[in-house]
């Protein structure tokens, strides 16, 4: 770390700082055990042989291992079939959310009409409702459209609610797109479409990306809505299954619980692992005002 | 339009603009040779009178919400919340028709005026040309604006409206029985002496003291082990980032279920080895019990939320400049008045932003309480109103809807929640770079 260089001169140990720094690493370690605590206990579960809560060593991997808890999860469960639907609906989400969200952006964009400025400010005002306001409602809706255990519902709400935002976001990224580029496609004849798929599509890539990402990684551990809208077993989507293989019978089915939690937990730390330097770079900018 | 600077003169001739008030498109048409323009004027106003009845019939329901039959069988009895749903998107389409009435007028004499200043109507080609564009910009929104419509306007407006029904079981819920409108009874109810005024008291003041406390804590933890790791004498300090940032990137509804399971009274591995070793020869109950819930609830966020100011802080704190420091030295500063005139000052000042977002995300922070102690544990308000002591409003509102069924008050307590939230939404959005820089 670059950070502290002010601190030129290297301070000679005293007994007094040597205590406090003592001090000072037992804390931290203390703080990795109630960190990593946790997280090991549910890693030895996951691999326990015993299906009960009540039965598992309170040290982790004291026990005998094996892999019986993930049979039983595949077997047992319709784990895959909601890990399927999860993936389906994230997809479709993440497609629906680009094609609308940017289309809409463009036009806000490039296009001058008289509705643009109400209809920015209405978008701007609807971003800010939470999105359980309308919860009640939602549930009739879908209900009263045929909708109900059916995932086409819950793509619908969720790539509806994001619009809002998102067309701000991508408005704003498409405005620093210089006009002429389009412009200029345009007068050798390009359609609007045909300018916005090949000209403007492709500069904004980057956002584009970041759209399509953030829509897509949304709905895994969503857990409101698809828990409203969806009925039956092999349409619940991972959260939901997760929740209510465990809600209530937390004894006997913790350690398979606990392996749908592994087996979900670890592709999410490894995307947070890749994308980590970008991460912080968005949470520090968000920190520090120009 | 009163209100512009420069007022027009009237027109010489504003027959073409009374005969679009009078019917929609007809100004266009007869006099004004805007065919294409005029034609669909007409379509949408006939569209809209060949319809008259249903918009009579939707609209009225909305007023009515159907008068009770128990003579008739289920199916047949009047379903208020369908006549409500069908009443909004009747008063929708209304709305827009007005709109679309008004830009017939509008257009109308904004024709008429280029007429008089020109001597001619503007041409058909020209309005083709612009019907191109117009045609891709129409085609190219409906679909956000018909889905926004549908699955954000429309169950807004719907769930406004449900806080001023009685719309909630035993007594009033479709098709069995009709709901009504009740006015302000419902907030009347919340602000009264009931059951629900004390639930909706301690629910309330939960949720600001559960923001404030998951907030501080986690900001001041992060802090700290932020300080403690940026000192020159820990080793290892990414060690300790990567093993402290993991609870981060573990979803944080996992980690929740698990916590609970860890604290679970019976079987939870933390009582055990407490006991085993001697510290507790009962069994705590973390999460069943009134105060210690609470508790329980304020430290779990602490495992799940300091990592997050930990990352912030730290970067904040590199970037400080560092002639910052050497010019303080050179004016005689120790380390300790660096400290605590730069270093803190800065970094308390650059994360006040995100702070705030964290409180208004605590506000409504679901999972913290869904997934851990589910409310719990319960006591005599419970019972009819469904609050528990960890309850914080938005799980209120959520236990309301899908296991008792009190839409109404549901409906209330997200009005009311909204009030609230509606403030740091719009700070935190007038911070973003899509609306400092975006022109509208």
């Amino acid at each position: 770390m670059s950070t502290m260089t002010y601190r030129k001169k290297k301070q000679p140990m005293t007994l007094g700082r040597m205590m406090t720094y003592l001090i000072l690493y037992a804390i931290l370690f203390l703080v990795v055990i109630l960190v990593l605590y946790p997280l090991l206990f549910t890693a030895s579960s996951a691999f326990s042989l015993g299906d009960s809560l009540a039965g598992l060593t309170v040290y982790p991997f004291q026990q005998p291992l094996g892999l019986r808890q993930f049979e039983r999860l595949f077997n047992d469960t319709n784990y895959v079939q909601w890990f399927l639907n999860t993936l389906k609906i994230a997809a479709i989400n993440s497609v629906l959310s680009v094609a609308v969200t940017t289309i809409t952006a463009y036009i806000f964009s490039r296009f001058k009409f008289s509705a643009k400025k109400p209809l920015m400010m209405s978008l701007l005002i609807l971003q800010m409702f939470p999105s359980f306001a309308g919860m009640i409602a939602l549930y009739i809706l879908v209900w009263r459209m045929g909708l109900l255990d059916n995932h086409l519902g819950l793509i619908l709400i969720y790539a509806a609610g994001n619009i809002p935002y998102n067309t701000w976001l991508i408005k704003g990224y498409l405005d620093t797109i210089p006009r002429s580029l389009d412009e200029a496609a345009r007068v050798d004849g390009a359609g609007y479409f045909t300018s916005f798929w090949r000209i403007i599509l492709p500069i904004a890539r980057p956002m584009v990306t970041f759209l399509a990402v953030t829509s897509f990684t949304g709905p895994w551990m969503d857990f409101i809505l698809p828990r409203l809208l969806i009925k039956s077993d092999p349409k619940k989507t991972l959260a939901v299954g997760l929740f209510e293989l465990i809600n209530g019978r937390e004894n006997n089915n913790f350690t398979m619980f606990a392996a749908g939690a592994v087996l979900v937990a670890v592709p999410f730390v490894i995307i947070f692992a890749i994308n980590q330097k970008y991460l912080t770079q968005v949470l520090a900018s968000g920190a520090v005002k120009e | 339009m009163a209100k512009n600077k420069h007022r027009l003169p009237p027109l010489k001739d504003p027959g073409p603009v009374w005969a679009s008030v009078g019917f929609m498109g007809l100004g266009q048409l007869l006099y004004q040779k805007q065919y294409i323009k005029g034609a669909f004027f007409a379509l949408m106003e006939l569209l809209v009178l060949i319809n008259t009845h249903h918009f009579i019939r939707g609209i009225t329901g909305l007023i009515t919400l159907g008068d009770p039959r128990p003579d008739l069988p289920l199916r047949e009895r009047p379903h208020s919340i369908f006549m409500m749903v069908e009443g909004i998107i009747f008063l929708i389409l209304l709305v827009m028709f007005i709109v679309l009435y008004i830009t017939n007028v509008r257009d109308a004499a904004k024709t008429q005026r280029e007429y008089e200043r020109t001597g001619q109507y503007p041409g058909t080609r020209t309005f083709v040309s612009s019907l191109a564009d117009t045609s891709f910009a129409v085609v190219g929104l409906s679909p956000a604006m018909l889905m926004i419509l549908f699955f954000v306007v429309l169950p807004l407006v719907f769930s406004a409206m449900l806080a001023f029904t009685n719309y909630s079981s035993p007594n009033n819920i479709p098709p069995a029985n009709t709901v009504d409108w009740v006015g302000l009874q419902n907030f009347e109810t919340l602000a009264g002496r009931s059951l629900w005024a004390g639930a909706f008291g301690r629910t309330a003041l939960w949720t600001v003291t559960w923001a404030t406390l998951a907030t501080v804590t986690c900001y001041v933890g992060g802090l700290l082990i932020a300080l403690a790791l940026i000192n020159k004498n820990i080793r290892f300090p990414s060690f300790f980032r990567v093993v402290y940032i993991l609870p981060y990137a573990v979803p944080a509804m996992l980690s929740l279920m698990v916590w609970r399971n860890l604290l679970n009274g019976q079987f939870g591995p933390i009582n055990r080895m407490l006991i085993e070793w001697g510290w507790i020869s009962q069994p705590i109950h973390w999460l069943s019990d009134f105060t210690l819930a609470r508790m329980s609830m304020v430290t779990v966020n602490l495992w799940l939320g300091f990592p997050y100011f930990m990352m912030l802080i730290t970067g904040v704190m590199t970037s400080v400049p560092k002639d910052l420091y050497e010019a303080s030295e050179i004016d005689g500063a120790n380390k300790r008045v660096q400290f605590f005139k730069i270093t803190l000052p800065l970094v308390l000042y650059q994360t006040i932003p995100l702070f705030i977002m964290s409180f208004s995300f605590n506000l409504n922070n679901f999972g913290a309480v869904y997934f851990l102690t589910g409310g719990g544990p319960t006591d005599l308000a419970t019972t009819q109103s469904g609050a528990g002591a960890t309850d914080i409003l938005m799980s209120w509102m959520y236990k309301l809807t899908l296991d008792l069924r009190q839409y109404n008050m549901a409906a209330v307590l997200s009005i009311l929640v909204f009030l609230v939230i509606a403030p740091f939404a719009i700070y935190n959005f007038s911070r973003t770079k899509a609306f400092k820089e975006g022109e509208l």
